[in-house]
């Protein structure tokens, strides 16, 4: 508890919270705009309320695929200082020389990290879910489904975050999650072309990708359940779908890899800072 | 001892702090708060700390001398478990260092007390004092003690980014002794300080030993150490040089007598008032047979035509000491280096 009220305090103080809630106020506010204006124009347009709904499923998602994709960087923002920043710093040497357990230290850091972006990820998801309930009547298949995918998500970030930063200063950290994150999303967008195309070799890269990071996997697994029956069913018919989400729900195997691979990256992270000199 | 000049009665109505039992209490009574055997570190093959044997018994105060790179912070650290050593053991109250209930009474000052700026100087305090497990009835009045007792009384409030290096280490020194550790290792705690804050520091170390706390103090500092410290662990290039009680050196009665030339002439002169320590064609260092002796010596020298420039009496005795024995591990290694590159 000790160091999780020091890693709230040390995260408050880097602004990177009050950064974020500004921008994150003035993102939801624009959301709203946005989403009324094109809401109010789409229904002026057509009196087909199927048409009306697969626009409000788009909107919706596009707004929550920035959500994700802020989240995801305000994770790795916090989680890439975990260990690296406090070696730098030589705070961690008065600290460790306490009677405390390295593994309970990692634990408190990276939990208290994990738990604000946690916050951060489910008050925005739901602040855009109401805007888009609120004016278009939106009503997604699944909320509470998709926010704990995008909670592991986090998860999946911060342990991969914590876990490299107990060897690699907080820069390199920061930059080789960045780049994990942008293959994941790489791999995802393969894995859609290629099940547009049917060309499975395609389709087995971006599965490779998303075991070696499951971040993108996780995002389209919770836009499945973000979407509506309306849109899931237009894109059925089309056989495509949007290209930055999922029209099939997440399989089993796929959410416990992601929860395998946060336990892994753990143990991973404890063993690594048990092992190290400081 | 306080470092501030403001009454210490003040606080005496506080209650006391206390903290968890050590190690020692359960575990093993008659294992000394440090003891290491053996201890080994390389960092990709250059050695830092090669075969450290050390134990410091209770009440006893020891200075871990050497140059810069000499392996003390390494030695340091692998004494806390913060650093994993190649070989050897190293334990605290009788308990392997890498556990964590080892460091259970343990106050560590690290080279360099970094601390988060955003933080008061009373919240870093506060955050030590549950690491470390105090408790205590009336934290204010705790903390209180601990700021003025390294004299940043009324200083709490302020944010650590504000503190200038000095009473950084100030507040290091605080978070060391919070919780009245049974061993305290400072490593350079006068660093960033001024002389009158090294003299006070030095009444600390003072005041530990008294308490009856053991104490590892690595300074640079050689009066520092001479002034406080009951033995003197000198290490050089990883090795230890030499471990012995600081009542055993020399009285200090040398001098340096710095001139324009000598000839063996005049270096038979100095030997009719004292001991010639080392010398060249300039210099000699001379322990002297009567330390009143020194303007006889002067005097004879004029009158054999040595040009003198200087005659320094050699307080710290711990000096030459440790620049004989640098020096010479030096000359040895050199010699060593030029016999291997001979081959």
């Amino acid at each position: 508890m000790i160091i999780m009220r020091l890693s709230l305090r040390e995260a408050i103080s880097r602004r990177v919270l009050a950064a974020s809630t500004v921008f994150s106020v003035g993102f939801v506010g624009l959301f709203w705009l946005a989403y009324s204006l094109a809401f109010s124009s789409v229904a002026e347009s057509t009196s087909d309320p199927s048409e009306s709904a697969v626009v409000a499923g788009i909107l919706t998602i596009m707004g929550l695929y920035t959500v994700q994709f802020l989240a995801s960087f305000l994770t790795i923002l916090l989680a890439s200082g975990t260990v690296a920043s406090e070696i730098d710093s030589g705070r961690i040497l008065s600290i460790m020389a306490r009677p405390l357990p390295r593994w309970s230290w990692l634990a408190q850091r990276a939990g208290t990290f994990g738990g604000m972006a946690m916050v951060y990820v489910l008050l925005m998801t739901g602040a855009v879910l109401l805007v888009a309930a609120g004016i278009g009547g939106y009503q997604p298949l699944n909320p509470l489904r998709g926010m704990a995918l995008l909670a592991l998500q986090v998860a999946v970030l911060v342990a991969l975050g914590a876990g490299l930063s107990t060897r690699f200063s907080t820069v390199a950290t920061g930059v080789i999650v960045v780049a994990l994150y942008g293959l994941a999303w790489l791999g995802g967008i393969v894995e859609f072309v290629a099940g547009a195309l049917g060309n499975q070799t395609l389709e087995r890269v971006g599965i490779v990708v998303s075991l070696l990071i499951p971040s993108d996997a996780l995002w389209r697994g919770a836009s499945y359940y973000f979407q509506n029956p309306v849109l899931l069913m237009a894109a059925e018919m089309d056989d495509v779908g949007l290209p930055f989400a999922s029209s099939v729900p997440p399989s089993g195997p796929q959410v416990a890899w992601a929860v395998v691979y946060v336990l892994i990256c753990g143990t991973l992270a404890v063993r690594s800072l048990n092992k190290r000199d400081l | 001892m306080s470092l501030d000049a403001r009454d210490p009665m003040v606080f005496d109505d506080a209650p006391a702090e206390t903290v968890s039992p050590l190690p020692s209490d359960t575990t093993a009574p008659t294992s000394p708060p440090l003891r290491a055997t053996g201890l080994r570190k390389a960092y990709r093959g250059r050695v830092a700390v090669e075969h450290l044997d050390l134990t410091i018994a209770p009440g006893e105060t020891v200075g871990l001398l050497g140059p810069n790179g000499a392996g003390k912070t390494t030695a340091v650290k692998m004494l806390l478990g913060l650093v994993r050593p190649d070989a050897g053991t190293a334990e605290l109250f009788g308990v392997p260092a890498n556990q964590p209930r080892a460091r259970r009474g343990v106050g560590y000052l690290p080279e360099t007390f970094g601390q988060p700026p955003w933080a008061t100087g009373r919240q870093v305090l506060s955050t030590h004092a549950d690491l470390a497990g105090v408790d205590t009835d009336d934290r204010r009045a705790m903390l209180d003690r601990s700021l003025y007792r390294v004299g940043l009384a009324g200083r709490g409030e302020e944010k650590v980014g504000g503190y200038s290096k000095g009473m950084r280490q100030r507040l290091g020194l605080a978070a060391a002794l919070l919780g009245e550790p049974k061993l305290v290792i400072l490593d350079e705690p006068t660093s960033a300080l001024d002389p009158v804050g090294r003299r006070e520091v030095r009444d600390i170390v003072r005041d530990l030993t008294e308490a009856g706390t053991a104490v590892l103090l690595n300074s640079h500092l050689l009066g520092e150490v001479e002034a406080v410290c009951e033995r003197i662990v000198v290490m050089h290039r990883g090795r230890v040089l030499t471990d012995r009680s600081v009542a055993g050196l020399p009285t200090g009665q040398e001098v340096r007598i710095t001139t324009d030339g000598l000839t063996a002439a005049h270096l038979a002169v100095i030997q009719g008032h004292g001991m010639l320590g080392h010398h060249d064609d300039r210099t000699a260092i001379v322990a002297l047979d009567d330390t009143d002796a020194t303007p006889e010596l002067i005097t004879s020298l004029v009158a054999e035509g040595v040009n003198i420039r200087s005659v320094v009496p050699l307080h710290s005795s711990l000096e030459e000491l440790f620049v004989r024995l640098v020096g010479d591990a030096v000359h040895d290694d050199d010699a060593v280096g030029r016999k291997g590159a001979g081959r």
